[in-house]
């Protein structure tokens, strides 16, 4: 009996959970209306919070109260969404019965405590991935949420796919200057512009996003446009090295910025070349909690060099860089 | 484990009634009477079993069952369900409803016998308690979801795990005020020690926590590799089981209690987790279940391990004894449900 251990599932029969955020008025509705009315052949569960808006009929629509806790460790940012692994843990005893798992999370709610979920609770890591973080937007107020809260600006700087919708309510100035101050934001969410919600729901589902297979996969103006001044209170910057990485090296660097910066730190991604290894690390954190992995070797057109990426408020630039480049092999 | 895995499933074999039920074993429980068992599935049906008879499917829930218990009553079972109902299942299969919660879960439910009977399922921040004829009795309001419910072995108290610590309630108190018991973090499981005077739950943190009620001592037992489903005291008092670890995790509540002390482990060796615990009712062992789909009897006193199911059938998710504790129900993630026979021939 000593071969066997813990079942582990593979990826693929992990069920893809995709969370919707975004402010009340936005289109969020609609989009999960879109969602689950369009004919795709596929059966999503479907959390909300603000049940009565959903119009449509679905037997697998669950009623929450959203409900965040601090984990026991001592770490103020390790907040989880309670009810979220009750809800994974019961949805999870019909498998078999849907394809996969949508949360809508209210308008004003920070990101981060559904994400840390799936990176906390074992049972929820066993049977669920994260998919992406789809954060709808409008294009008339975002200017204004930005201005006034700092969730708005949390949920786009959480984002892997950005719905910028009611676009039709802005002109083109306008439109660019939103979108501007989204990527100033997240430089590396995918941005489509929408009327009414309406996009092929391939965009929005079924991404990878959190898999560490596909960390940084979209960014490809990698170190171009980082220069340019802005002035909002989150930020993303991206860093390259040449040599290799030495694991040690960065494990204890990493690990020292996550735990002193971890609350400003949103989000942190990266593809690390380890010295003598044909395969690349793939690492992502979200505050405090991190996750990585060798994933596949590095594809041909792919210059084979260290990338790290941070979102979040307080990003100290040389002191990054330095940091980062010292955890380079002599 | 030394010499008694020649052949795990002698047990099962030559004792048990076993059924493939395709759909994730909830929960296994017996009726007061300890004469017949239910698996309460995720796919909404509960599975009525006894050794001599055929086992009876009932459609219960439109989705899945999320909790069973013994009906106050000496047969019968009560189940809550992700359809929001709280329904009765009769000796027979017949259903009834005793209440309906909309679109909320009803994710927890307990019973207990003694006096008139009483009846309690938590669903989000409430538990309703009802008489044994159904009636609603009273609500009770916690600051967060309620994710365990237990009665005190006189059916007197219930307790509530919720976040940052437990509630415990007088069920027959005219006014309603808990004394709380508070521990920052998420708190699941719950179980009342024999005697009333500890309470203990299962974290989220893949730790214990307890709290002695006599002089309101804290109590932390951690250590686990992972969270923990599944605690229960001994008859006898002396230990408390658990699941999370990749043996059999009993806590010693004598001598001063836990604290400071490690606990006695059994039946570990394999690198497979323990999912699921059920203390005998009368003797000082405990029907322990694993990840693999191993079920295994553990004397406690002699450190002796009686393989009760080989590996290879799921991971165990249910595990329940009748009240004299002849009777082993066991049920699998993928599925497989077994009764087994353990009375003297």
């Amino acid at each position: 009996m000593s071969e066997i251990s813990s079942p582990t599932t593979v990826a693929d029969a992990l069920v893809p959970v995709t969370v919707l955020t975004g402010y009340l008025g936005a289109g969020k509705t609609t989009l999960l209306n879109r969602i689950l009315s369009e004919n795709h052949g596929k059966r999503y569960a479907v959390v909300i919070n603000e049940f009565g808006e959903l119009g449509v009929d679905n037997d697998l629509v669950v009623d929450t109260d959203e409900e965040v806790f601090e984990m026991n460790n001592g770490c103020v940012c390790c907040t989880v969404r309670g009810d979220l692994i009750r809800i994974l843990g019961g949805l999870m005893k019909r498998r078999g019965r849907f394809d996969g798992i949508i949360i809508e999370t209210t308008g004003l709610a920070n990101p981060a405590p559904v994400a840390q979920t799936f990176f906390v609770d074992d049972d929820v890591r066993a049977r669920t991935r994260l998919d992406a973080i789809v954060t709808v937007v409008d294009a008339r107020h975002l200017p204004q949420r930005l201005d006034d809260s700092a969730e708005a600006a949390e949920q786009i700087a959480f984002a892997d796919v950005i719905v910028l919708n009611k676009t039709d309510l802005v002109n083109a100035a306008e439109l660019a200057d939103v979108e501007r101050r989204i990527r100033a934001i997240n430089r590396f969410a995918v941005i489509h512009r929408t009327e009414r919600a309406a996009l092929p729901i391939a965009e929005v589902l079924d991404r990878g996003a959190f898999s560490l297979d596909r960390v940084l996969e979209h960014t490809p103006a990698f170190l171009t446009d980082d220069t340019h001044e802005h002035n909002e209170d989150v930020a993303s910057m991206s860093f390259e090295v040449e040599r290799p990485i030495d694991p040690e090296k960065f494990n204890a660097w990493i690990g020292a910025l996550l735990s002193t910066k971890g609350q400003d730190l949103l989000r942190t991604k990266g593809i690390l070349q380890y010295p003598g290894e044909t395969r690349r690390f793939a690492f992502q954190a979200v505050h405090m909690m991190a996750d990585g992995d060798f994933v596949g070797p590095w594809p041909a057109d792919v210059p084979q060099r260290s990338r790290l990426v941070f979102i979040g408020r307080n990003l100290n630039r040389p002191q990054l860089r330095r940091g980062f480049e010292s955890c380079q092999v002599d | 484990m030394s010499g008694g895995l020649a052949d795990p499933d002698l047990v099962l074999r030559s004792r048990g009634t076993q059924q493939s039920l395709d759909a994730f074993v909830v929960a296994a429980a017996f009726d007061g009477a300890g004469r017949q068992a239910a698996f309460a599935l995720g796919d909404g049906r509960v599975v009525l079993a006894s050794p001599a008879d055929p086992w009876q499917f009932v459609t219960a829930h439109e989705g899945a069952v999320l909790a069973l218990a013994a009906d106050c009553a000496a047969r019968g079972f009560i189940s809550g369900g992700d359809d929001g109902a709280l329904r009765r299942i009769g000796p027979d299969g017949a259903t009834g409803e005793i209440a309906r919660f909309g679109m909320k879960w009803v994710e927890h439910v307990a019973s207990h016998a003694g006096g008139r009977g009483v009846l309690a399922c938590a669903v989000g921040k409430r538990v309703h308690l009802y008489d044994a004829a159904g009636a609603p009795l009273k609500t009770l309001e916690h600051p967060s979801s309620v994710a365990g419910l237990a009665f005190d072995a006189r059916g007197k108290r219930l307790a509530a795990a919720h976040y940052n610590g437990a509630s415990l309630w007088f069920v027959a108190a005219k006014t309603d005020s808990p004394r709380r018991l508070e521990w920052k973090g998420s708190h699941l499981a719950i179980a009342v020690h024999p005697d009333g005077d500890a309470v203990v739950t299962a974290m989220q943190e893949n730790a214990l926590h307890g709290w002695r009620l006599s002089d309101g001592q804290d109590m932390r037992m951690s250590g686990y590799p992972s969270k923990i489903r599944s605690i229960g005291f001994t008859a006898n008092g002396r230990y408390l089981a658990s699941s999370g670890a990749d043996t059999l995790v009993l806590w010693p509540f004598f001598g001063g209690g836990p604290m400071g002390k490690p606990p006695l482990e059994l039946a570990g060796g394999d690198n497979v987790l323990c999912s699921a615990v059920a203390c005998h009712p009368k003797q000082a062992a405990v029907a322990a279940g694993f990840a693999d789909g191993l079920v295994v009897l553990a004397d406690i006193e002699s450190a002796r391990i009686l393989p009760v199911a080989a590996p290879g059938r799921g991971a165990v998710s249910a595990l329940a004894w009748n009240a004299d504790g002849t009777l082993l129900a066991f049920g699998t993630e993928s599925g497989f449900a077994a009764l087994v026979d353990f009375s003297k021939r």
